[in-house]
This record gives C-alpha cells, structure tokens and sequence, in this order.
C-alpha cells in the first residue's frame, strides 16, 4: 500500500468540536481501508486568502496533517467524502515518494549553446533526412464510387 | 660466440688427446648451460625492469625525464551548483516561506530559471510545490506575504545568472 499524506484544513472549531470532525476523517480513512501513521497539527492561522466552503467565507483555520497508507483506489473515495464534511475547507492528498536523488546539472546548463549537450542532440536530429514514404492515393475521393 | 667456435675450444682444452670430437655429444653438455635464454633472465637483475637489453644506463634517464602523466588541471574551474543542491534542501509544499523566496515581492510572481539559479530539475520541484502549496491553502497566490519580505535573497533579480530581456 502505497504512503500518502492528507493535509486538511479545519473552521475554527471549539476543541470538543474539532476532536470529533477530526476522528470522522480518520475514520473514513480507515473505513476505506487505510492504516494511520501520524498525526501533527500544524496550529490555528490567518488563510493565505478568503476561501469560501460550504456557503461560508473563511479566513482563519486549524491545520492538520495526516500520514498514513492506504490503497490507490481509496484516494478518489476519500476526496468524495470529504467535499461533503462541513467543517473541512481544504484537502490536499499527496502520495509519499522519496525525491530522487540526483547530480546539480547547472554547470552543464550554463555554456554556450554550441557546448550543450540537449542543442547538439536538437542539431544531430535536424540533420538527420527523413526518407519520404510513399502515400497511398487509395481512396482518390472523399466519396463511395461504387453504385449500390 | 657460435656454438661452434665454443665446441671447438671445450674439445680442445679438455680433450686433447681424442682428436676425433663428438661434437654432438659436446653440444649436449654445453647448450643447457649456455642457452641464449640466460642473457634475457630477469632473475639476474631482480631490482631493475628494464626492456632494452644494451643500454641500461641510458633507458633508466629517460624515464626520468619524461613528463607526468594523469595530472589533474590545475586551472579547472570548480563545478557550480545551484542553491537547493548545494545545501540538499528538502522542498516541500507545506513550508510556505521557502517557497516564497522564489517569488517576486512586486508582482508575487515565481522567478524563472534564469533568475532564481537553479538546476532544471530543481527548478521544476519548485514550480509544482508552489501550485501544491497554493491548492493546499498555505502559500497566497498572488502576492509575497509582507512577513516575508526581509528573508534572505536566495537570488537577485537584478543580477540573473544569464541575460534576458526583461
């Protein structure tokens, strides 16, 4: 089971509240067959913008953020419930997947075109005739010839 | 020194009496000991791995004289590497203020390549964990958060890595 991690984003709530709309999402995740791994609150602030859910504007929430595994065919399941959840205004499911590690290519990105290994690949390729390949003129028109 | 001039001398110091020499019979005691193989043993000079043969003097200066090889340029620029590989940052869509120092502070707008001096596939990152953090409801869209303004530069538009029009 592929790892994800749910960042959701709460109206401000009294805390009796807050503890019960955050154990119903943990427990749709769980219904649709996910394990939970963490569980962090990233704190009450101001949104970055007013955002409108459920015929309210908000502009201050709780976040929280939810690690845990689950099936790849959950996911599509999980969104669709929570766009029905009142007190969630966002929900950002993101899979888990250890960046690749890979070589700073800057160097190579900062000479001249003519030392660039991508432009002399471009070159090569425009160099390269492509051979005409014969067109079949079958059918000649746009239309059925042969008479019923 | 043939073989023959040598038969010949044994044959006569040894055997002076028996004119008649088997020179065959000589041949066999002699050759093991003085086969042409034994000048070209190297077991008889084991310090010195000389090739040539005939002038071992001469060979051995040569050598010395000849340049070193696999020697490292010493006028080789250092490699340049973009900000976010050089420190192995970890990007990431929640953290909001990192992804700010990549925004414009006038327009909110992401700096390109150019400016902000990083790799290609860095570059990219960048780019989709702005548009995550903005679905997600971390980072604003289209302004810079006036609590980040005096974060350090990690690029200055003034100064971009190569020339552009703008």
């Amino acid at each position: 089971m592929p790892s994800y991690e749910l960042s959701l984003m709460l109206r401000v709530l009294s805390k009796p509240e807050l503890v019960s709309s955050l154990k119903r999402s943990a427990e749709t995740i769980v219904q649709q067959g996910g394990v939970l791994r963490q569980f962090i609150s990233i704190g009450t602030k101001p949104l970055p913008f007013k955002i409108r859910a459920h015929t309210q504007w908000h502009r201050e929430g709780t976040y929280f953020l939810m690690k845990f595994d689950a099936p790849s065919s959950a996911v599509e399941h999980l969104n669709d419930e929570f766009k029905r959840d009142i007190d969630l205004i966002r929900t950002h499911v993101v899979k888990c997947e250890e960046p690749v590690k890979q070589e700073c290519t800057l160097e190579e990105e900062l000479k001249s075109p003519a030392y660039r290994k991508d432009v002399q690949q471009l070159v090569e390729e425009s160099r390269k005739t492509v051979r005409k390949q014969f067109k079949q003129n079958s059918p000649g028109f746009d239309y059925y010839p042969f008479q019923k | 020194m043939t073989y023959d001039t040598v038969a010949d001398e044994y044959a006569r110091e040894i055997q002076p009496e028996n004119k008649i020499i088997n020179k065959m019979a000589l041949m066999q005691k002699i050759l093991p000991c003085f086969h042409i193989s034994s000048l070209y043993r190297t077991s008889m000079f084991p310090l010195l791995t000389v090739r040539h043969f005939t002038n071992f003097n001469a060979s051995l200066q040569q050598e010395d004289d000849q340049p070193a090889q696999n020697l490292s340029n010493p006028y080789q620029k250092e490699k340049r590497c973009c900000i976010l590989c050089k420190y192995d940052v970890n990007v990431d869509y929640k953290n909001a203020r990192l992804l700010s120092q990549f925004l414009s502070p006038f327009t909110g707008k992401v700096y390109e390549r150019n400016i902000t001096g990083l790799c290609k596939s860095k570059q990219k990152i960048v780019e989709s964990e702005i548009i995550k953090a903005q679905n997600a409801g971390y980072l604003a869209i289209m302004l810079k958060k006036v609590e980040y303004f005096k974060d350090p530069k990690l690029c200055d538009p003034d100064r971009p890595v190569r020339p552009h029009r703008y």
